[in-house]
């Protein structure tokens, strides 16, 4: 258990460090630094200057692992749009983005997981027959036009919802959140339904299929032919074993929110860490791009790490090193 | 004699298709008596295990029940809503399946799964569950049974599975147990043990047993009496003794010597039947059995041969064998 925990986390770092390397050519090889932090009219002692501070004058491995320190000191170097640093631009980002993930989540599980559970176990029912149909839309339509649509009938025809922005928020010691105030909520609502539809019809025929799968397995069965009532059957028997792949599938799709929330926060001009990103692919704001490329790379192994060390806890199959 | 615990007559099963109904067991009708071993016999397909899966509702569609009563001492069982069925599965019939592989559930401790079915229908407390729970687990010979207990079921050989299968099926004490093939999926090594293990429970605790194999050493081991089945239908009944001595209908007289025996040389011996079972819906007109029998005539291969009782024992066959045995 400990070796398999100590491996998982080691292979972690191992993929962190290669993204890191890759965002780091990134910097290193596109764009003109110089060219951008220095005046035309630098002279050439300028530019000999900058060049030594920044180390440009290194080998490449030196100016990796120069990268690399900086990276875990807090230096994340410096945007060529604002001249600000990288780091703090992403903090003040990523409230935003992480509250839109976690109400999405919240959709997701409160609307996917009881609609899931009951197109696995009656599957011939008229309301699952209905999710389905249903939820080929969620699959089909792409993100922006559901966001577009929602936009049109709840902003703009019903006026319920703003079409765009955080609404208000409360700043608790560095961290800005929306959810204290009623127009935060009212504003996330939009954007977190948008982001979460393609999850919610993900989870539904997840579940689906797996319940569908189980319940045709000889354990469960067995566990009829004990006159085990329905709901010990279906919700602790069926369930532990349909559980394992969608709590994968779901954290996997987390990843993905927070990564990718970058057309939902286009269309409702949310501003989160996707906003920055297409701001900074306009202006070929190099440093920011590979940071927020590396930041990407570790929310998703962080999450897969978490999910990995979770396994054994719900499956002891996967408990290894037991007597 | 006592009446019977279990009786079934006529239970019929088909097979549900848009354009007809296909027969899976056609008009099977059986006694077991309080404490007796029945084993059922057949080919693959003959309908055993469905007889088994159709005395506690559990048939999957699109297989389904079309006619006959099934009565446990007393109470129709046919005639019970989903809810009283699920009364009846574990409290009082038992279900021993075939694959203990795949037959427990591998998230769950062993604990766990026996302690849910005495809760479900015995009047017992958590720690009296367990306390029974640890002692089936030592009554069906499972070493170390607290380990046992809390083990997953990856942890344990197929046999230990075996055993924790019999305890489930047994754990809220059932009046009867009907046990589907319960040895075919183990090594022949831990075979013998499951027999030996199955007969010592049934001796214990009295209950009754309905055997369904297709092994006919397991029922001259196990069985008080045995029906054999042929492509849905019961052909013919008898106490095994008899059965295995002077079969009456030629089928099973050819099931005797399709198992491996010595000959006089000391060397093992086969005769297979010639031809296979008539599949599901492609049964011949008249008796099923006509096309492989060497003894079949005009009116075997028009009118299906009634069930005919004679002295004990029954026979589906217009010419049985071992005429001197009927009156």
């Amino acid at each position: 258990m400990i070796i398999y925990t100590v491996g998982r986390i080691l292979q972690t770092l191992l993929v962190l460090l290669v993204i890191s390397f890759i965002a780091f050519l990134l910097v290193a090889t596109l764009g003109d630094p110089l060219g951008i932090l220095l005046p035309p009219e630098a002279s050439l002692a300028e530019r000999q200057e900058l060049i030594l501070r920044l180390g440009l004058d290194q080998p490449m491995l030196g100016r990796f692992l120069h990268f690399l320190w900086g990276m875990l000191h807090g230096d994340f170097g410096l945007s060529y749009r604002t001249q600000q640093g990288v780091g703090a631009m992403i903090a003040a980002r990523l409230p935003a983005t992480i509250e839109l993930a976690f109400v999405s989540l919240l959709v997701t599980l409160f609307v996917g997981v009881p609609l899931g559970i009951v197109c696995g176990v009656k599957p011939n029912s008229v309301v699952s027959r209905g999710v389905m149909l249903v939820s080929i839309a969620g699959i089909t339509l792409p993100n922006f036009v559901v966001g577009v649509l929602l936009i049109a009938i709840f902003s703009v025809q019903l006026g319920w919802f703003p079409s765009f922005g955080r609404g208000h928020t409360v700043d608790l010691g560095g961290w800005t959140t929306g959810l204290l105030t009623v127009s935060g909520w009212q504003a996330i609502i939009l954007p977190a339904i948008t982001l979460a539809a393609f999850q919610v019809t993900f989870v539904i025929r997840m579940l689906r299929t797996q319940l569908l799968e189980v319940g045709q397995s000889e354990h469960i069965r067995f566990a009829r032919a004990r006159g085990l009532s329905e709901r010990t059957v279906w919700f602790s028997y069926a369930m532990r074993n349909a559980l394992l792949p969608t709590i994968t599938m779901l954290a996997l799709q987390l990843g993905n929110v927070i990564a990718f929330s970058v057309v939902t926060e286009g269309v409702f001009a949310w501003p989160g860490l996707g906003s920055l990103f297409l701001q900074s692919v306009q202006s070929a704001d190099i440093p920011v791009i590979a940071i927020y490329l590396i930041f990407v790379g570790a929310v998703f192994m962080i999450i897969n790490l978490f999910v990995e060390l979770s396994y054994p806890l719900l499956d002891p199959r996967l408990r290894k090193g037991r007597a | 004699m006592t009446a019977p615990l279990l009786e079934v007559r006529d239970l019929s099963v088909v097979l549900s298709r848009t354009e007809r109904d296909l027969p899976v067991l056609d008009k099977v009708s059986f006694d077991i008596a309080p404490g007796e071993v029945l084993g059922i016999v057949g080919e693959s397909g003959a309908g055993k295990s469905m007889t088994g899966v159709a005395i506690v509702d559990l048939l999957v569609p699109p297989l389904r029940r079309s006619g006959g009563t099934i009565t446990l001492a007393g109470d129709r069982l046919d005639r019970l809503t989903p809810r009283q069925m699920r009364r009846v599965r574990g409290k009082r019939v038992g279900f021993i399946f075939q694959d203990p592989m795949t037959s427990l559930n591998p998230v769950l401790t062993i604990g766990r799964q026996l302690t849910d079915t005495m809760r479900r229908h015995l009047p017992v407390s958590r720690s009296e569950a367990r306390e029974r729970a640890i002692s089936w687990l030592t009554r069906t010979g499972l070493p170390n049974p607290a380990r046992v207990f809390a083990a997953a079921p990856h942890e344990l050989s197929g046999g230990q599975r075996q055993r924790v299968v019999i305890a489930l099926a047994l754990c809220a004490e059932p009046d009867l147990v009907i046990a589907d093939e319960p040895t075919t999926a183990l090594d022949v090594s831990v075979q013998a043990h499951m027999l030996q293990l199955l007969r010592d429970l049934h001796e214990e605790t009295g209950t009754a047993m309905m055997l369904i194999t297709h092994d006919l050493g397991v029922i001259a081991k196990m069985a008080d009496r045995v029906a054999v089945l042929y492509a849905g239908r019961l052909i013919e009944t008898a106490k095994t003794q008899a059965l295995v001595t002077e079969p009456l209908h030629p089928y099973t007289a050819g099931l005797m010597q399709a198992t491996p025996a010595p000959d006089e040389t000391g060397v093992m011996r086969v005769r297979a039947i010639p031809g296979s079972m008539p599949g599901i819906g492609a049964a011949p007109s008249g008796c099923a059995f006509h096309p492989r029998c060497g003894r079949a005539q005009d009116i075997c291969r028009q009118t299906p041969p009634p069930l005919a009782d004679a002295g004990g024992r029954a026979a589906a066959c217009y010419f049985p064998l071992h005429r001197e045995a009927q009156p």
